[in-house]
């Protein structure tokens, strides 16, 4: 049984709240596990992206799968997500976002003893951890990107997305459902997830929020390039799905080559789309971050 | 000459038509059935075993080909004819195409012996040309492909350069000299200390006592006649392995090359600490590491 532990940490009069998963409950004079923080997107909050609990579905939750591994997994709801409560001011953006996990990162190196962390990040979580380890390089050893958009020159879904631009920059929320989750796994490649999959998230999410932030949406459609692959100088890992739509494949290789890190991977995953974690072949997404996370030998 | 000892596998015969072919069998060390058979490829100055079954006293895990048959997989490795313990009487200087050519006669021959299907297939620098083009050629034999000191078109490449000025020495010759010297410039010209000097001159003494020379034909079309592979015709899942000191190749050249590859199940690597023989380098493990995540990656269930 994997040990899990809730906790609310404050970025101002923000509430955010964190989740943590181990293989087993820490131990005083216990040497520290390998940490690893996972970054949610713009739609679905953390724990119910990383630990989602799909009713026949196996190994969905990633927080087990590395918790399993011996790693120390922790995600957080950001502003305006899931558990997290909502200031009412600004749209929760990328930036915004960046600032949530400078919060909670000196937290999670207080409770691990710690000094640097592994950071998982997707789709605009994947720009929230780049963000942050900008701002703060001193505590990511590692960083693992998934479903990221640099540019955004070249990307199918942003053309899609741009023409509610109008709406979601007039509006700090957006709406949430059932339909729309479907939407998330059908809109790149149909078959590639199960059916399921949606269904858990809206069972999970929608009891928590009917509407989620605007900002990320926005900072997608007309604020990129928000990261500076140039200034991210650890270890870096880019998983690249063939069906995504979020980026052409050049952008994310123009990113990949501005790395100054001479320890990163390029990894493109045949069968999976916007979503790897909770595609049909979760499996080979959760090799393709073992392999990255394991300390060179 | 110190005397170096091969133990622990098994030689092996073929033939290219009339042309006999070393190889050399070091089969899985657990159950159950292999993970893989590997198929290693060596480069332009050194016979396959003193790359891929080194070993120097102190050194843990220095033979690759012992660390993956640990792990389960079938491991094999050949002299490419002009090299080592193949045949080397033909006045031609051996170049990339021909050692596609034997490969695709070493791997008939392991297919024959084995039972197996298809090969994971690994190449290092004109060996990693010498990999590319046979799995051009034959893509149904092919699974995945690991290329490492890779170079495609040579744009931009420190080494090509400084190698391009002894051209017409290269084309003059079917064969160039070596000697101790030689073997440690491969670690000295990029960065000399990514190896220590025990492995350079294990790595030499092997190299020596298989050869005194080497065949002038991987040089002359790493010069001369690039690009020699088409990434469009590359079918199979593939791995770049960048070492960070590498000067055979521009970093630009080497993305614009996985760029093209049509594959969706394809990585590109940069490896810390490493110049261009990344086995006989210090950081050895973790190059093991890379190049056997990619071997152990799942194939997909789901492939749209």
């Amino acid at each position: 049984m994997i040990w899990s532990h809730e906790y609310f940490v404050n970025r101002e009069d923000v509430r955010l709240y964190v989740y943590r998963k181990r293989a087993t409950a820490p131990q005083a004079g216990e040497s520290a596990k390998p940490v690893l923080l996972l970054v949610h997107g713009s739609t679905v909050s953390g724990r119910n992206t990383y630990d989602l609990q799909v009713p026949g579905g196996q190994d969905y939750s990633v927080m087990d799968h590395f918790a399993a591994l011996g790693y120390d997994v922790w995600t957080v709801d950001h502003e305006g997500y899931g558990r997290s409560s909502w200031s009412g001011r600004g749209n929760s953006d990328v930036r915004t976002g960046a600032k949530d996990l400078a919060a909670v990162v000196p937290f999670i190196l207080q409770e691990t003893g710690t000094e640097k962390i592994n950071i998982f990040g997707s789709s605009s979580g994947a720009l929230r951890a780049c963000l942050y380890t900008e701002a703060h390089p001193e505590t990511v050893a590692r960083l693992g990107l998934s479903a990221l958009v640099y540019t955004g020159a070249g990307s199918p879904t942003l053309e899609q997305r741009r023409k509610k631009l109008p709406e979601y920059s007039a509006s700090p929320r957006r709406k949430v459902d059932l339909a729309f989750y479907e939407g998330m796994f059908n809109r790149d490649k149909p078959g590639s997830s199960e059916d399921s999959v949606p269904k858990a998230i809206a069972a999970a999410e929608l009891p928590l929020v009917s509407e989620v932030p605007t900002g990320t949406y926005v900072d997608m459609c007309a604020n990129l390039p928000l990261a500076r692959p140039e200034a991210i100088p650890c270890p870096t890992l880019v998983i690249r799905g063939e069906f995504d739509g979020i980026a052409a494949e050049p952008d994310l290789l123009d990113f990949f080559a501005r790395l100054p890190t001479k320890d990163k991977q390029f990894v493109v995953l045949s069968g999976i789309a916007h979503n790897p974690m909770m595609g049909v072949v979760r499996n080979k997404f959760h090799r393709a971050l073992e392999n990255f996370l394991k300390a060179p030998l | 000459m110190p005397n170096i000892q091969w133990s622990g596998g098994q030689e092996h015969w073929t033939h290219k038509g009339d042309i006999r072919l070393f190889m050399w069998h070091k089969p899985a060390t657990v159950q159950p059935a292999p993970a893989g058979t590997i198929l290693f490829v060596h480069g332009s100055s050194m016979a396959s075993q003193p790359t891929f079954d080194l070993h120097v006293p102190g050194r843990p895990h220095s033979s690759v080909m012992d660390w993956f048959a640990a792990r389960g997989f079938d491991t094999w490795c050949m002299d490419n004819e002009g090299y080592g313990r193949s045949d080397k009487h033909r006045p031609i200087n051996f170049d990339i195409s021909n050692g596609a050519d034997d490969l695709a006669a070493g791997s008939d021959y392991i297919f024959q012996t084995t039972g197996a299907k298809q090969l994971l297939v690994y190449g290092i620098s004109s060996g990693a040309l010498k990999a590319a083009l046979f799995a051009q050629r034959h893509p149904e034999c092919v699974s995945k492909l690991a290329l490492d000191a890779f170079v495609w078109t040579g744009e931009g490449s420190p080494t090509l350069a400084e190698r391009k000025k002894k051209l017409p020495e290269f084309l003059a010759k079917n064969s160039r000299p070596i000697d101790r010297a030689f073997v440690h410039s491969i670690f000295n010209r990029d960065h000399p200390a990514c190896a220590d000097e025990a492995t350079k001159d294990a790595f030499a003494d092997a190299i020596l006592t298989l050869d005194s020379s080497m065949p002038t034909g991987t040089y002359v079309d790493m010069c001369s006649k690039l690009p020699l592979v088409d990434p469009l015709q590359i079918k199979a899942a593939c791995l770049i392995m960048r070492g960070e000191y590498d000067g055979i190749a521009s970093v630009d050249d080497l993305l614009k090359f996985f760029q093209l590859l049509p594959c969706t199940n394809k990585q590109f690597s940069v490896m810390q600490g490493i110049s261009h023989a990344s086995f006989q380098q210090k950081n050895h493990l973790m190059v093991y590491q890379i190049l056997h995540s990619f071997f152990s990656q799942p194939e997909p269930s789901y492939r749209g």
